[in-house]
């Protein structure tokens, strides 16, 4: 059964400036044949996906679209996907997702990305602004069923550094939990709740960007493929680790565009590897 | 001399750096830092060493030490199953899960011989995090809960000061300064961690968690983390 629904907010602009945009967004993957379909959308709100198409064939391409350009207090985006069984769906989103200041309620987004036995994802979004004053709560939860492949990142700039501009007010909270079988493999939590906090020696040591990215399964040879991949500076900012059957590769550094390189570069050498498929890199990256 | 002159007795037995579960050999990321020229200051030791206590330590080790802690007590197993598997699930690297493991079989292992019997099922499960299984030793000989994470707290605060002390390498004197200047610190933060909520729970350290990422292709290493 496949149910394909759109909804649309029914709230006024001007409730929605007030209380901030509810949006909600599920996706369901099934495997139809020799390509994977986008069988479910349901949307609530201004959170939508562009029709998928197929560079590579069997693998359903999709791009998240967030209309309004950007999340201010008071907003809640929540994101659920589902990859069934023997499905593989690529997900990834065309621009910085940009999270404003919060003059009365604090923002939220909640992304539950949950892949069957035998399905594939990945999700490769571009990376998450947070403007000065902003005050978020990220929750991403990753469910991974038997034989499941996953491969995802996210990719945090605090306030704009290009412009030399610093997160000095606001709160973040980043949590996020992947498990496979129902068994945690990795569980984080990052709170930046006083300017303070950016300095911290073993935290983000004065660095305005950080992100993580994660592919499983993964064994000793997929970690010395992904760490060959990355040349010596690269190599100084990007820490890899194998936590239990999971690639780990965290980038802790000054640019957004060094932590994409990285990552990016990361996917490509793995892919083949994880999800025995060639990198296809999606258009969109190079617009 | 009461029974809680025994109990004493037993936390500091326990908290012992003489105790045969080698935790000697772990820096956590300090041996990388060190050689990265990151951390070559008695005030850049403290500074790191009073951020991974009130963020690592306060928000993740003492609650889950708590939960663990009230869970033997109960004789919950799956509470006690839980929150092994959080614990282990939120150490950052593989570095750093290996140390968690080792040095809870190895303290599975001595437990018996400090007179703690402990049955095969148990062993397995207790053997996974060396928190779980001091956390065991700590309700069974019912030790105070307060007392047991000032303890384990300090057990770790005076082995990364004796590994830098080793590897800056610093004056022994030096090292011991810096353990009695962060001491009012660590009983703070111990309190705080006391007191937090399961949602307040974790504290990633994003440059730790890359010392000792780096720490696992060091060319030359005295550590095990």
């Amino acid at each position: 059964m496949s149910i394909t629904t759109s909804t649309t907010l029914s709230a006024t602009p001007s409730q929605a400036q007030f209380a901030g945009w509810q949006a909600q967004l599920k996706l369901g993957f099934e495997a139809r044949g020799q390509k994977t379909v986008l069988s479910q959308r349901q949307r609530l709100g201004p959170l939508a996906v562009q029709r998928p198409f197929y560079p590579e064939g069997a693998v359903c391409h999709v791009y998240l679209l967030h209309p309004p350009g950007g999340v201010a207090g008071g907003d809640e985006l929540e994101v659920q996907v589902h990859t069934h069984p023997q499905s593989a769906a690529l997900l990834t989103s065309p621009g910085a997702a940009k999270f404003y200041h919060s003059h009365h309620l604090p923002a939220q987004q909640r992304q539950h990305l949950s892949v069957a036995d035998g399905a594939c994802l990945e999700w490769l979004p571009q990376e998450n602004i947070f403007f000065p004053g902003a005050r978020v709560t990220l929750d991403m939860q990753v469910h991974l069923q038997g034989s499941a492949r996953f491969i995802g990142w996210d990719i945090q700039c605090l306030g704009r550094p290009v412009i030399q501009e610093r997160f000095t007010s606001g709160s973040l909270l980043f949590r996020s939990q992947i498990q496979r079988d129902g068994v945690p493999l990795l569980i984080e939590r990052l709170s930046i709740q006083h300017p303070h906090d950016l300095d911290r020696p073993a935290g983000l040591n004065q660095h305005a960007v950080f992100g993580t990215l994660y592919a499983t399964p993964a064994d000793q040879p997929v970690m010395q493929t992904a760490r060959e991949c990355l040349n010596t500076e690269q190599q100084a900012q990007c820490g890899m680790t194998l936590l239990d059957g999971m690639l780990v590769a965290r980038y802790l550094g000054p640019d957004t565009a060094l932590a994409k390189a990285c990552f990016e570069q990361i996917w490509q050498a793995v892919r083949p590897l994880i999800m025995q498929r060639d990198s296809c890199i999606p258009r969109i990256w190079n617009t | 001399m009461s029974s809680d002159s025994l109990t004493l007795l037993r936390l500091i037995h326990l908290i012992s750096p003489s105790l045969p579960i080698g935790s000697f050999a772990y820096s956590q990321g300090l041996e990388w830092l060190i050689e990265q020229r990151n951390i070559r200051q008695p005030d850049r030791l403290k500074a790191w060493l009073h951020d991974v206590l009130t963020h690592n330590m306060c928000c993740l080790d003492i609650p889950v030490l708590a939960r663990l802690y009230a869970a033997y007590a109960a004789q919950d197993p799956e509470q006690q199953s839980y929150w092994q598997h959080y614990l282990i699930a939120s150490r950052e690297t593989h570095e750093l899960r290996q140390e968690e493991r080792l040095r809870g079989k190895a303290l599975v292992k001595l437990l018996p011989h400090l007179g703690l019997d402990i049955d095969e099922a148990q062993a397995q499960a207790l053997g996974s995090s060396q928190l779980a299984a001091f956390a065991y030793a700590a309700a069974s000989w019912q030790i105070s809960l307060d007392q047991a994470a000032l303890g384990y707290a300090w057990a770790w605060l005076e082995n990364q000061v004796l590994a830098a002390t080793k590897l800056i390498p610093l004056g022994q004197s030096a090292g011991q300064a810096i353990l009695a200047e962060l001491s009012p610190g660590l009983v703070e933060s111990v309190n705080q961690g006391l007191n937090i909520t399961d949602a307040d729970i974790g504290a990633a350290c994003p440059q730790l968690s890359l010392a000792s990422s780096g720490h696992e292709t060091q060319y030359t290493r005295l550590f095990r983390s």
